[in-house]
């Protein structure tokens, strides 16, 4: 990894953590999709990264996460999870484009449909913890069903399109 | 021992990754816990830096919203304030109890958009957003933030027509505070929309230049104590009984945006009333 990468992973990093806090946080669409769009913050770290400074990484993202929202472990708790699941999901799904040698975490990248896969499997996971942890209860469940499926469409919409115009 | 330190060596990131859950967990579960009640909460410096700038930007875009609230605020507001005005108007005798039916008479309808506006013309016309469905009716007092504007003219479901008050046959009855005399107002001259005439004031009264002139109690479509405008310069014709006055009128019609249309519940009662008396009158 050159300076170069590093320091265009950190903008992009602080990039996602600045459009959620600042926009995505307030966006609802029918009362039930949320955006947690600061996930691509954690997505589109380097593959190169370690786990132990993407999981620590994650974490720092999730704190300041909560910090906004006034949740503190919520956004913690999903996404370490994500951190920790990521290698993994690379691994089996983008193991022979790994193989290719140069692999860039990105739309461009990879390709729509490994990147769809990829995007839709960990966002599923983070909303489904995040949103039946901030839940507390199994009350409501058809609800936070809803808000969960609605979620990861919103998300994915959002990441995907953020990539699609993104150089 | 050894084999110890090789399985936590081994499987680190599983380790970090368990106590990062456990630690998040526990400060979900102990809400109060010293970091979120100190630190990582909205409260905190950086934070609410950062929450300040955002809503500095999104209060620019909701000032169309905060109109709207503030307008229909002060719409209820300057309604209760006639009803008590009237329940318990200063000029009146000590005994006088007028009826709470009367006192609450007058009511704010709605707020329009005027979306139409002419001022130039013999007889001037505004065109506002509201209709019927909105409950406006032919014969509305329309007022502004700062005085009269004119009457309801006609109305169909979204839209009325409304008489300014710059119009040659629209007579307002008014009220010259300081010197407390009561003339009609119109307007004759009608090549400036900013000065309306006041007539029907005996020249031997005392007057004073600057007197605000307001709307009186005879007047059935306005409260009482509107604001039309203030005495801008008066003069006698030598062979008038009365004064010419000009009055300064306090609303700008050019630059009119938002109206409230007031509605007297008791009109028809009142008219009817007086009309049968003409009626009864032998020609």
């Amino acid at each position: 990894m050159t300076p170069n990468d590093l320091i265009r992973s950190a903008l992009r990093w602080l990039l996602y953590v600045l459009l959620h806090v600042l926009v995505a946080r307030h966006l609802v669409l029918f009362d039930h999709a949320f955006c947690y769009i600061y996930l691509g913050a954690i997505l589109f770290l380097p593959f190169e990264l370690n786990l132990t400074a993407a999981l620590l990484i994650s974490f720092m993202t999730g704190a300041i996460m909560d910090s906004f929202d006034n949740t503190l472990g919520l956004h913690i708790i999903a996404s370490v999870l994500v951190a920790y699941l990521r290698p993994i999901l690379i691994r089996y799904q983008l193991a022979q484009k790994i193989s290719e040698n140069r692999l860039e975490l990105s739309l461009r990248g990879i390709g729509l449909p490994a990147f769809l896969s990829y995007v839709l499997v960990l966002v599923s996971i983070h909303h489904f913890v995040l949103l039946m942890v901030e839940a507390g209860s199994l009350g409501m469940l058809g609800f936070t069903f809803l808000k969960i499926l609605g979620s990861i469409i919103f998300t994915t919409v959002a990441l995907t399109l953020g990539q699609a115009f993104s150089r | 021992m050894l084999q110890l330190f090789e399985f936590i060596a081994r499987n680190r990131n599983f380790i970090l990754f368990v106590l990062l859950e456990v630690f998040g967990f526990w400060l979900l579960f102990n809400s109060n816990n010293y970091w979120s009640v100190e630190y990582l909460n909205t409260a905190n410096s950086a934070n609410a830096k950062v929450l300040e700038v955002s809503n500095s930007v999104k209060e620019y875009s909701n000032l169309r919203e905060v109109n709207a609230s503030l307008a229909q605020e002060n719409r209820l507001l300057n309604q209760q304030l006639v009803q008590l005005q009237q329940q318990k108007p200063t000029n009146a005798p000590n005994g006088y109890q007028p009826d709470s039916d009367f006192a609450a008479r007058y009511q704010w309808v709605t707020i329009a958009k005027v979306i139409d506006n002419s001022t130039h013309r013999a007889d001037n016309y505004l065109t506002i957003d509201k209709g019927t469905l909105h409950g406006v009716k032919v014969g509305m007092g329309v007022i502004s933030p700062t005085g009269v504007v004119g009457k309801v003219k006609i109305c169909n479901d979204k839209f009325s027509v409304i008489t300014s008050i710059l119009h040659s046959q629209f007579m307002v009855s008014t009220k010259l505070l300081r010197s407390n005399e009561i003339g009609t107002s119109k307007w004759e001259r009608s090549n400036d929309p900013s000065v309306i005439q006041l007539k029907d004031i005996s020249r031997y009264k005392p007057l004073v230049k600057g007197d605000t002139a307001v709307t009186t109690d005879q007047n059935a479509v306005f409260p009482a104590g509107l604001r039309i405008g203030r005495v801008k310069n008066f003069k006698v014709a030598p062979d008038g009984a009365f004064y010419d006055i000009d009055l300064q009128l306090s609303t700008d019609f050019s630059t009119l945006s938002y109206v409230y249309l007031v509605e007297n519940k008791l009109l028809n009662k009142q008219q009817s009333l007086q009309e049968a008396v003409n009626e009864k009158k032998p020609k």
